[in-house]
């Protein structure tokens, strides 16, 4: 009997140490798939491309009943502006006629001196509008997943919303991509201020409003002005609008991007053809 | 004979379901968690849910919510975030090590202790994951956008956990 007790004693001791031993080894395979993370080797990315296609289909599920009850409550919200948006909608109208007008005019000016100069007109874009399945911005990291379908959306391609560039792809699975937004800690793009053409690099900190850095000291720049793609670094295209100033500090020049970036319901994947220095791999269903 | 027989695989099959039941529930919670919604009141910033369940499950049902649920549910939870792989993972099983030596201050207490303590050691494990991914990017990340999210999760907290206390009173059985 006493035999049988010890025994006992015995295994629960060992069944601790090893329940133990697995909790050390876990914490440590987490700290080095950090490590092998930062290193950023392909076969992390295409393991994670491929565990985003297995996961991301659950989540583009759970959409459909959130968003009803969503939609429930933003339609007793549109009710209450539908008037005040019909009198904004008019005034708007008449000045996008005159603005279209203005740029008719415009257009056919432009090709008859693009004629005179001889000027070789770039290719057309290609674009595809994706779907957002999920999206987070917290302090830790600012993106979302989109469905892409088919569709061969390549790793560095620009995302636009209907007002300007919101970020660039990262990630790219069989049918979903992740994209990076401008106010992540990863991102980086290139920019201007559309005025005095004066350059910059805007970075993502995890806050709302990323900030405009590596200026030159003499720059002058003022809140208000609108900041657009450089096109240096060849990844995105010049002219592309981001944002406007809001606020210039000694240190700090922040923008705010001219899309509501909590607040994305589809984006536009566009190729310009543009690989830049970001080197330009094959989507994972290449592979298959 | 047929009959007993496919009785005992229902009874298996419900006792399977009820086994996976805690990790089942905090996968739904966790992926609901990134559904894209129009509300820009949070501006985005959703409690972190992975760690209230490991919390809830943790302190209530330890015998059905083991590491590997905690180590699994991190791991997709780092597989849909960006944030650098590896740092939900070590921010649950960091809520797994605190609250395996310290569930005997909060256990079979008032809900009111309970939640005493998930906001104290929601707060180091976040701050432990804002250290690590700040140390990972070799700049700080933004304190305030961080405490903001750790007081929305506190917050949540009380709704998620009737939600879950629903599904362990009501789904799950107690093993005779």
């Amino acid at each position: 009997m006493k035999r049988r007790r010890s025994l006992f004693i015995h295994l629960s001791h060992i069944r601790l140490l090893a329940q133990k031993f697995a909790l050390v080894i876990l914490f440590l395979s987490a700290f080095v798939l950090m490590l092998v993370n930062k290193t950023d080797t392909f076969l992390i990315e295409k393991t994670s491309s491929a565990a985003m296609d297995v996961v991301s289909p659950a989540i583009d599920v759970l959409v459909i009943p959130a968003k009803a009850i969503a939609k429930v409550y933003d339609y007793f919200q549109d009710l209450r502006k539908i008037h005040e948006d019909n009198i904004r909608l008019r005034e708007e109208n008449k000045r996008l006629n005159r603005l279209f007008d203005r740029a008719r005019a415009l257009e056919i000016e432009n090709k008859l001196l693009s004629d005179l100069l001889n000027f070789v007109v770039p290719p057309e874009a290609g674009y595809i509008t994706a779907r957002v399945v999920a999206e987070e911005g917290d302090a830790f990291s600012h993106s979302i997943i989109a469905y892409t379908g088919d569709s061969s959306v390549k790793k560095g391609q620009v995302a636009l919303s209907d007002k300007g560039v919101i970020g660039r792809v990262d990630r790219v699975g069989s049918v979903y991509a992740r994209i990076i937004l401008i106010s992540d800690i990863n991102s980086k793009i290139p920019v201007m201020v559309e005025k005095t053409r004066v350059r910059g690099i805007l970075s993502g900190d995890n806050t709302t409003l990323p900030k405009m850095v590596f200026i030159p000291l003499e720059a002058e720049i003022n809140v208000g002005d609108r900041i657009v793609t450089s096109g240096v670094a060849g990844i995105f295209p010049s002219g592309l609008p981001i944002g406007r100033v809001v606020s210039v500090n000694k240190n700090e020049i922040r923008v705010k991007p001219f899309s509501s970036l909590e607040q994305l319901e589809y984006v536009k994947l566009v190729d310009y053809g543009l690989s830049g220095v970001i080197e330009d791999e094959a989507p994972l269903r290449d592979a298959h | 004979m047929r009959i007993e027989m496919s009785e005992d695989l229902d009874e298996n099959i419900t006792s399977l379901f009820q086994r996976i039941l805690p990790f089942l529930s905090s996968l739904i919670l966790l992926l609901l968690s990134y559904v894209p919604l129009d509300f820009s009141l949070l501006n985005n910033i959703r409690p972190s849910v992975g760690i209230v369940c490991v919390y809830f499950w943790m302190l209530h049902r330890p015998d059905l919510f083991n590491l590997w649920s905690v180590y699994f549910l991190g791991m997709i939870d780092d597989i849909i975030s960006a944030s650098p792989f590896g740092s939900n993972i070590m921010s649950m099983l960091l809520m797994y090590i605190l609250l395996n030596n310290t569930s005997r201050f909060f256990n079979a207490k008032p809900f009111i202790v309970t939640w005493y303590g998930f906001a104290a050691l929601a707060l180091v494990t976040m701050l432990s994951r804002w250290l690590v991914v700040s140390v990972y990017y070799g700049q700080f990340l933004p304190l305030a956008i961080m405490m903001f999210s750790y007081l929305v999760t506190v917050a949540s907290y009380p709704l998620l956990s009737l939600l879950l206390a629903y599904i362990q009173n009501h789904l799950i059985q107690d093993e005779e």
